[in-house]
């Protein structure tokens, strides 16, 4: 801990901006980013929440939030970037997220001297934080630092009211062929607990396991969730319906949350979040 | 006949086993009172449904799938008359595959998908059928003695022409659809409901290529020979084409490419029983199914609850097995 002040201490003097990203590394800047590229679409929305959209001058496809973004220029998409393109636009800041980009392209990246700021959030006070630190990078501070504790108190607020309800058992489908879910350390496992939430495979040590249709039988939650490739789909979890013996499917616990809303790591996840306390208030409505 | 006849019951013997272990096995646990409740009076039980509507219609897939790629993979060796041919070497796979992509990249169902790849397998073995009809056409050729190259190269092209179109298609697929594309080519038996038409298969197309057994030991002979000694060779060839590529086809539609399965058992039983293809082909059935039955076993109990896939277990059992083949003694198929 001393160390790491000291070293702070020390390179602060040498750099105006400095922050620890989620890959742990020092990310120095003499000066607030002008020419930013973000290669994932939650690390758009999240530069818009910072205040920083105006100064995105790249990103990748899928990026569709909020509507500014569709307008920026596209440079790949997460697995296939154009480096071309990339140094073409001089960017001083690339955004990018740990494990949704392609990490030789990303190292090309850093060899090349761009600086480089890894997201990879484990938990939603993560994004809050990550909000604060794109704005000091992007020198848009004040923005961020209001989005970010609108953030954190929106959040205080949902855990307030719904962390400490009785416990629901929920399993969550993120993909239905193969059959996947989220284990504990998932950010989607938080919005379930943050919710009273008790992911039955919170215990797998793979973050998005895949799992037979038995093991889903044999955990027998009480709700069964879900990811929707539309707002307002209904089709993804009509294959459990067949199980009637399931807990889930008897009571009608079945229940959908927009992929986009609550796969995506940015402010709207609270959305999802809403979505999901919802969700499983009415399950423990029909307990009774 | 009598050799034959007990090589079929010890085998038969070790299938039964193999289902046991099946329906034993898995993520819920269930005591072995249960089981036999659920499997002779399937009650309105838990044990009932994960018996009776998972385990054991998974089991009878496992097994018509295994059947069928190793029956397919037995005929094609002696069709091509080649020790590395294997259900998927004329292209058939690459067909079904790029069918089965193709309707998951326009983000259609799995109805939708599994028409997709009947579609592309028929493609497939019509084109290979198409293009090298001079080959299944010929009647004899002077002095080849050797099988000619000319349809072994025409599906082998025909694959790998596939196989970029397969690349072609994982990489215009937006990240979201990916995973299920790989999970296809990798094969997976999960919510496999449909076991009764790749059960039905495998029976038929025993039923079809065992008369013609005594046929094709003449025909590894060469087919001049064949010929000479009164095989209808053309038709010979023709039918046995057909029926391995149908049976390929019926076995990707329903579980997906799992490899290995169709190159190693015929290998294995060759080497361990002999090369009588009466003997061979009813018992490359029933030990493919055992097999891809134990595979899938494993891939869905080793690290319950999570699933591995299928074909990453018979790849791994697979590549070894092959290697220890090649190295124990020259083939002679």
């Amino acid at each position: 801990m001393l160390v790491a002040v000291f070293v702070s201490c020390s390179a602060a003097r040498a750099a105006e901006i400095q922050v620890v990203d989620d890959a742990g590394r020092i990310l120095s800047l003499a000066q607030p980013a002008q020419r930013i590229i973000s290669l994932t679409p939650h690390m758009t929305e999240l530069l818009f929440a910072a205040g920083a959209g105006g100064k995105i001058v790249g990103t990748v496809e899928y990026s569709n939030f909020p509507a500014a973004a569709q307008r920026i220029a596209r440079i790949g998409d997460n697995a296939q970037l154009d480096l071309e393109r990339i140094v073409a636009l001089k960017p001083d800041l690339v955004v990018v997220w740990q494990y949704g980009n392609a990490q030789r392209q990303l190292d090309k990246l850093l060899r090349l001297g761009i600086p480089v700021y890894y997201n990879e959030p484990r938990r939603l006070p993560d994004i809050a934080r990550a909000i604060e630190q794109l704005g000091r990078l992007a020198g848009t501070e004040d923005v961020a630092r209001q989005a970010a504790q609108e953030f954190a108190g929106r959040l205080a607020d949902l855990r307030r009211r719904y962390a400490s309800r009785a416990p629901v058992t929920l399993f969550y489908q993120i993909w239905d062929k193969p059959l996947m879910t989220v284990n504990g350390a998932h950010l989607i496992s938080d919005v379930i607990r943050l919710c009273g939430g008790r992911n039955v495979f919170s215990a797998l040590k793979v973050l998005t396991p895949v799992i037979s249709t038995e093991a889903v039988l044999a955990a027998d939650p009480e709700a069964i969730g879900g990811g929707s490739a539309e707002p307002g789909g209904t089709r993804e979890l009509d294959g459990w319906k067949k199980w009637s013996r399931l807990t889930a499917v008897a009571r009608g616990n079945l229940f959908l949350i927009h992929a986009d809303i609550i796969s995506r790591n940015t402010p709207r996840i609270l959305d999802g979040a809403q979505h999901m306390c919802e969700a499983l208030d009415k399950v423990r409505a029909k307990r009774r | 006949m009598c050799r034959a006849l007990l090589i079929w019951l010890a085998l038969a013997a070790v299938a039964f086993a193999a289902f046991v272990l099946a329906l034993v096995s898995g993520s819920a646990h269930l005591p072995l009172t249960e089981l036999w409740q659920a499997l002779v009076s399937p009650g309105d039980s838990v044990a009932a449904e994960i018996v009776m509507r998972l385990r054991l219609p998974r089991a009878l897939a496992a097994f018509a799938v295994g059947g069928l790629l190793a029956l397919a993979g037995a005929l094609m060796q002696v069709l091509l008359r080649n020790p590395l041919a294997d259900p998927y070497v004329l292209g058939l796979s690459g067909g079904a595959a790029v069918g089965a992509l193709a309707a998951m990249l326009a983000g259609l169902g799995a109805l939708a998908v599994n028409l997709g790849a009947s579609a592309g397998a028929l493609a497939a073995i019509l084109l290979v059928f198409a293009f090298a009809r001079r080959d299944f056409a010929r009647q004899q050729m002077f002095g080849a003695l050797d099988a000619s190259p000319r349809l072994l190269l025409t599906g082998v092209i025909m694959a790998a022409g596939w196989g970029a179109l397969i690349t072609l298609t994982l990489t215009l697929a937006p990240e979201a659809r990916l995973r299920g594309m790989l999970f296809w080519l990798m094969g997976d038996l999960n919510g496999v409901e449909s076991w009764a038409p790749a059960l039905l298969a495998l029976a038929c197309a025993l039923a079809l290529t065992y008369p013609q057994a005594r046929a094709l030991n003449v025909l590894l002979r060469g087919e001049v020979l064949a010929q000479a000694l009164g095989v209808r060779v053309a038709p010979l060839r023709r039918t046995i084409y057909l029926v391995a590529s149908v049976a390929t086809a019926m076995a990707v539609t329903t579980a997906g490419a799992i490899g290995f399965v169709g190159l190693v058992v015929p290998h294995a039983l060759r080497l361990a029983l002999g090369n009588d293809q009466r003997m061979l082909l009813p018992a490359s059935a029933i030990a493919g199914g055992t097999l891809l039955l134990l595979a899938d076993t494993a891939a869905r109990s080793l690290l319950a609850p999570q699933q591995l896939p299928v074909g990453v277990i018979t790849a791994l059992v697979g590549v070894p097995a092959f290697l220890f083949l090649l190295t124990r003694k020259p083939e002679k198929v």
